[in-house]
């Protein structure tokens, strides 16, 4: 529900801003997403059948939110191709953990791990498996319907990440610090939903000014 | 019994489900930021009827007529120290203890671990992926799960005892030892773990590693209280020379036999003579969409010689089996095993035969993704086995539904 509900607004909704002024400049929506639980890393399952202790790993940067435009501008849809994103594997982990692309991109998957991956997804916005591919090999996967996709690696059960594909490129990925910002959004009202882990949250209503910045706060959980 | 047994069960699943959030879970439990773990598995086979008892298992259960509850959990006390522990049912009818053993890691920069109390089989390929989401096929290869006429408390006290048995391994006796009715013995048994003290130890990059064990049963017999007074030494090595190649050598030797039973053939004091010795070796490679396994296994057991005509020892058993899938489909697959497990010719007084029945399985099927985390099977089996007195041929159908997480 909450994963399909960006596929849905990013699809259909569009609002309509000011064209009678003919010098409008965009503006940026700016603000901070603060987590008021953070989530923890998906734990491999417990190895009872290994030999062995597991390799340490990294963990996933979990403190990445995105931000994006519920309603779209008119004219938002019609983006140029979308160009090429890289979502790593490395040490067990995929890097970055959330990505956010428009439609139309092409997300490449190398391995950096000496041992195998095997990425897949069984999401409605992009089912995929690229099989099993050593390090130095790399696949591709382009991202043509909005919506997300839960990517995991076959091989490795804990291995998970986000790709979040915008048919409109009104969208932002948070720092650690959860500051985003929006830029060359044109003036008008829109509504403002920030996402997390699968959590979205209420939509907010921002108003761009014509070359100004509209400040926007979320918290999520 | 029964009656605790499933509401510990459902206990389980009901405690797992309300720790995320009243929904099924799709990801271990973390408890504690990662102190504690608890993943679980859930299988649900139904089958066509299985009158030759092709797919019976030392469990007393067809393998294709099962629902099995697996929960595994990990409890980690910093670097060096984790409790690893795994109870299961089957059919709901009883929870056991599969797995309870405590894992050290002395150094932390090196890949040196020792694991103590009822560890995972160090024997083999197949042993340790026994789960029905690791397992693309819905049967077990034969030397893991097939019951041979060998029984380590019962004891046939002449060749001709033993030959009566062929086929029959799923209810058995003989003359010496335990007279009552109970399933013989598979090579490995995939559905019991021993109990005893293991070592592995890895390079940095894990190119080579190695474990050996000492524990109280064999490989045909894991036991938590061992049944005689000798060990089972085994050992293991794998060589992964490139990603996606692993070359495996297995070897485990110990007494077999009960000291009961070996002492009502033999007399007392001679039961660490009365052995299974096995050898195995087995290969995966996988690429791309593609994975291929091969595993053969070579056991011999020694049993007391008591009258005449006598059992020549060593009995032995060749099991070998070709597995491979592929993916047709992101959550699509298809899957295939040849499998044969061959014994040695015994001399009776008017026949000369394989000490047990001889038995082929070539299984193939599908397994389908319906979401990450819940997997549909679909397989058929074809067995045949040359001897005994029950059904020869056998095609089997059956489904499963797993989940897991």
């Amino acid at each position: 529900m909450i994963l399909g509900c960006v596929a849905l607004v990013s699809a259909v909704s569009f609002v309509c801003v000011p064209q009678g002024t003919q010098a409008a400049r965009p503006g940026t929506i700016r603000g901070r997403v603060e987590l008021r639980r953070p989530t923890s890393p998906m734990e491999r399952r417990p190895g009872v059948a290994d030999l062995g202790s597991p390799a340490p790993r990294d963990v996933p940067n979990l403190l990445r939110s995105v931000v994006y435009l519920e309603s779209a501008p008119r004219g938002a849809f019609e983006t140029e191709e979308g160009g090429h994103a890289i979502m790593d594997q490395r040490n067990e982990t995929f890097v970055p953990h959330v990505l956010a692309i428009t439609t139309g991109t092409t997300v490449d998957f190398p391995n950096s791990d000496r041992f195998y991956h095997n990425v897949f997804s069984l999401s409605k916005t992009r089912r995929f498996d690229l099989g099993r591919y050593a390090a130095g090999g790399s696949r591709a996967v382009r991202f043509d319907r909005p919506g997300i996709a839960r990517v995991f690696c076959d091989i490795h059960s804990h291995m998970n990440a986000f790709i979040l594909v915008f048919s409109h490129p009104f969208f932002g990925v948070t720092d650690d610090d959860g500051r985003y910002h929006i830029d060359d959004v044109p003036p008008g009202t829109y509504n403002v939903i920030a996402w997390h882990e699968g959590t979205s949250s209420d939509p907010k209503a921002a108003s761009v000014p014509d070359g100004g910045i509209a400040e926007l706060d979320f918290t999520i959980r | 019994m029964k009656v605790w047994s499933v509401a510990a069960c459902l206990g389980c699943l009901a405690f797992v489900c309300r720790v995320d959030a009243q929904t099924l879970p799709s990801e271990p439990i973390s408890i504690g930021g990662g102190r504690v773990v608890v993943s679980g598995d859930v299988s649900g086979t139904i089958g066509t009827a299985d009158p030759g008892f092709f797919n019976f298992t030392d469990y007393d259960h067809s393998a294709l007529r099962l629902m099995r509850v697996d929960v595994s959990a990990t409890v980690n006390a910093g670097d060096h120290f984790a409790v690893l522990g795994e109870v299961r049912a089957e059919n709901l009818d009883e929870l056991s203890p599969y797995a309870l053993f405590l894992r050290v890691k002395p150094w932390t920069a090196h890949d040196i671990t020792i694991q103590l109390g009822r560890v995972p089989p160090t024997f083999g390929a197949f042993a340790r992926r026994t789960y029905p989401a690791d397992n693309p096929l819905i049967g077990y290869p034969l030397a893991y799960q097939y019951l041979t006429s060998l029984r380590p408390d019962s004891l046939p006290a002449t060749a001709d005892d033993l030959l009566r048995r062929r086929g029959l391994g799923w209810l058995d006796r003989f003359t010496i030892g335990n007279q009552t009715f109970e399933h013989g013995v598979p090579l490995v048994s995939a559905f019991h773990w021993d109990t005893g003290v293991q070592m592995h130890a890895a390079t940095e990059n894990n190119i080579v590693n190695g474990t050996v064990a000492v524990t109280a049963g064999t490989l045909s017999n894991p036991l938590f209280h061992d049944d005689n007074n000798g060990l089972q030494y085994a050992a293991r090595m794998e060589f992964r020379p490139v990603a996606g190649l692993i070359l495996g050598a297995s070897g485990a030797r110990g007494p077999f036999v009960s000291a009961g039973a070996a002492a009502a053939a033999v007399g007392e004091g001679h039961d660490r003579e009365f052995t299974q010795t096995a050898w195995g070796a087995d290969v995966e490679y996988s690429r791309h969409y593609m994975l291929l396994r091969f595993e053969t296994i070579v056991s011999e057991w020694r049993l007391p010689v008591v009258s005449e005509p006598a059992i020549a020892v060593p009995l032995r058993a060749v099991s070998t089996s070709v597995e491979g899938r592929y993916k047709l489909a992101p959550g699509l697959y298809v899957a295939a095993r040849l499998d044969h497990l061959g014994f040695n010719d015994l001399h009776g007084t008017t026949t000369t035969a394989p000490w047990d029945a001889p038995v082929t399985r070539a299984e193939a099927g599908i397994g389908f993704s319906i979401q990450r985390n819940l997997l549909l099977k679909v397989s058929h089996q074809y067995n045949t086995r040359d001897g005994g007195p029950l059904k020869r041929v056998e095609p089997q159908t059956a489904a499963q539904l797993v989940f897991w997480f």
